[in-house]
């Protein structure tokens, strides 16, 4: 290393600033371990935010929210990158893990969860972000259209929770709360890390992962002995640590993971992954809907949930409803120039598909291939979408879909996706030949190595996945801290304030 | 279209972030739509001219003063945020 480089020494080096990394930094700092954060991204003032999409874009996302899957049809991906990392960008809607889905990972994954066993953790979560339902009067005319559709139907629905505190409905949630309302992990979590002693970097590309040889039970393994990363200036910073927790996201801890050579004895990782793909539909009302005012994301339908077809709201300013509008020419001007009342619904898919990544010249490949079932999921959805907007009384319906070509008979390329939530590419398993990690999140094979992102999941959720994996990187760090996580005890920075033991490697 | 061409346009921050290839390729549309030719042949392409569509909306419809016609205050919008993060001293 060179005079410039710098050496730091932690117990527990945390990679990535997002929903698991800064929720995990924090609950290890409180609990009394010394941690060091580094994150990719910087801090972003609310004081730069400026509610117009195309600077924001280009601000709070990764690639100006350009990220693409190859496949049919190709998908936009946005991610975001910062202190909050995708949190920051999200609309901030919390659900917990369905009992189902997680009945599903302890009959083939072999995963030791269950509701009872992460309720305290989802409870501790949810109260350090202030979850709370919307109500109807902040969640504005657009939620409202869908809410006189859904019941003139007799359609299942509700108001939406989300993790938000003093919200007045700026409506641009996507593109940087303007009031810092909505309680993403840079204002939450990461202040109590730092409060805490945590050490938090930024601009900091982490390299890889260092690990050396061990042995353990007879056995020959990996052991993590730190972290080195390359800072924008170009210096590096390495900093020893037996504990690493990876969380840079599911597209990029695959990564990571394989340039360290760590995590590939299963052949899994870097595959299985899931994105619940979506799209949206816009409709032209009678009234003013004004979409942008009021919280863009507060109301769902979960008439079809069993299907794997949720419907949520999505809104936002002129900009984005024109560059989302699946309308060209002379139709998008003439809707556009009616902007105060179109209102707009999203559509997403608890997918079956499964895609992969992995690094080309140094860049995340992603590949995902819609699959029949999923085709057909959107065809159901895109139908239903519409009886919903007729439902509510629209004058026009506009379908994400090229003019004249009915939903039923929708093919791939005729679809216009995006997605939100990328899961899975480093699944836990507790068998090592099927997954990444093990029940406890820890690299199988690797001791001191543990990942508490989206990739950790090992299947598609069917909704928001910011409070699962919030939930188990809450429980990964009581594990780390030697704590049973009980309802008597507020959790090791608020008890007595002293850890039983550290899981430290062997 | 006239996205891309304006000084100090809202999206020049927009495509000089995207990845390389998605780079290329807004400005090589811009640059064809601002011909009648290549606009025609964009509008023959559905795919491109889709996209053309979400350039030239997000780079159109940015403009404040269109905005506002549309009711919406980006500058309302960030001066109630600030001003209420000042007065109840949040982050």
């Amino acid at each position: 290393m060179s005079a410039h480089d710098a050496r730091m020494t932690a117990e527990v080096c945390v990679i990535g600033a997002g929903a698991g990394g800064a929720v995990a930094a924090a609950e290890l700092a409180e609990g009394g371990m010394s941690v060091t954060l580094l994150e990719e991204g910087h801090w972003h003032d609310p004081d730069s935010f400026t509610a117009r999409p195309p600077q924001m874009l280009a601000k709070l996302y990764r690639d100006a929210s350009q990220t693409v899957t190859l496949g049919n049809p190709p998908i936009l991906l946005p991610l975001g990158r910062g202190l909050g990392g995708t949190t920051l960008v999200n609309s901030g809607t919390c659900f917990r893990t369905p009992p189902y889905v997680l009945e599903r990972w302890q009959r083939e994954f072999g995963l030791e969860v269950s509701e009872e066993s992460l309720r305290p953790c989802f409870e501790r979560v949810e109260e350090a972000l202030s979850v709370s339902e919307v109500t109807p009067e902040l969640a504005g005319a657009n939620a409202g259209v869908a809410r006189r559709g859904a019941e003139r139907l007799g359609w299942s629905h509700g108001y939406l929770r989300r993790n938000a505190k003093g919200c007045v409905g700026s409506g641009v949630c996507a593109f940087g709360c303007p009031t810092s309302a909505k309680q993403h992990t840079g204002i939450t979590y990461i202040p109590r890390a730092r409060a805490a002693g945590a050490r938090i970097v930024t601009g900091a590309q982490v390299e890889r992962v260092l690990v050396e040889p061990s042995r353990t039970g007879g056995r020959s393994s990996q052991r993590a002995v730190g972290v080195t990363a390359r800072m924008a200036g170009g210096a590096r910073v390495q900093v020893s640590a037996p504990i690493v927790i990876v969380a840079a996201g599911t597209i990029h801890t695959p990564l990571l993971l394989a340039r360290s050579g760590l995590g590939r004895a299963s052949g899994q990782l870097g595959r299985n992954l899931s994105l619940h793909p979506a799209t949206a539909a816009f409709a032209r009302m009678e009234e003013i809907v004004d979409m942008a005012k009021g919280v863009p994301q507060s109301f769902y339908v979960d008439e079809f949930a069993g299907d794997g077809i949720i419907f949520e709201g999505v809104a936002g300013p002129p900009s984005y409803a024109a560059m989302s509008l699946p309308l060209t020419g002379e139709r998008h001007a003439r809707a556009m120039a009616d902007y105060r009342h179109l209102a707009q619904f999203g559509l997403m898919v608890s997918d079956s598909s499964r895609g992969s990544v992995r690094s080309v010249a140094g860049k995340a490949l992603i590949h995902y291939e819609l699959s029949n079932d999923d085709l057909q999921r959107f065809r159901t959805g895109l139908a239903r979408m519409r009886e919903l907007f007729e439902a509510a009384g629209a004058r026009e319906v506009y379908l994400p879909l090229p003019a004249g070509v009915d939903p039923v008979r929708a093919r791939r390329s005729d679809l216009k996706l995006m997605a939100f939530h990328p899961l899975g590419t480093a699944r836990a398993d507790a068998r090592a030949s099927e997954g990444v990690l093990d029940g406890d999140l820890k690299v199988h094979g690797a001791q001191g190595v543990y990942v508490a992102d989206g990739s950790a999941v090992p299947s598609s959720l069917g909704v928001n996945p910011q409070m699962t994996i919030m939930a188990l990187a809450t429980r990964l760090a009581f594990s780390l801290l030697g704590q049973d996580f009980d309802l008597d005890n507020d959790g090791p920075g608020k008890s007595d304030g002293a850890r039983k033991s550290v899981a430290a490697p062997a | 279209m006239a996205a891309g061409s304006r000084p100090h346009d809202p999206l020049d921050a927009f495509i000089a972030a995207a990845p390389l290839f998605q780079r290329i390729g807004m400005r090589a549309l811009i640059a064809l739509s601002r011909r009648r030719t290549g606009a025609a042949l964009i509008a023959r392409v559905p795919a491109a001219a889709q996209l053309a569509q979400v350039i030239e909306g997000l780079g159109r419809y940015d403009d404040p003063e269109l905005a506002r016609s549309l009711g919406w205050d980006a500058d309302a919008v960030v001066a109630r945020g600030r001003a209420l993060r000042r007065a109840e001293r949040r982050p």
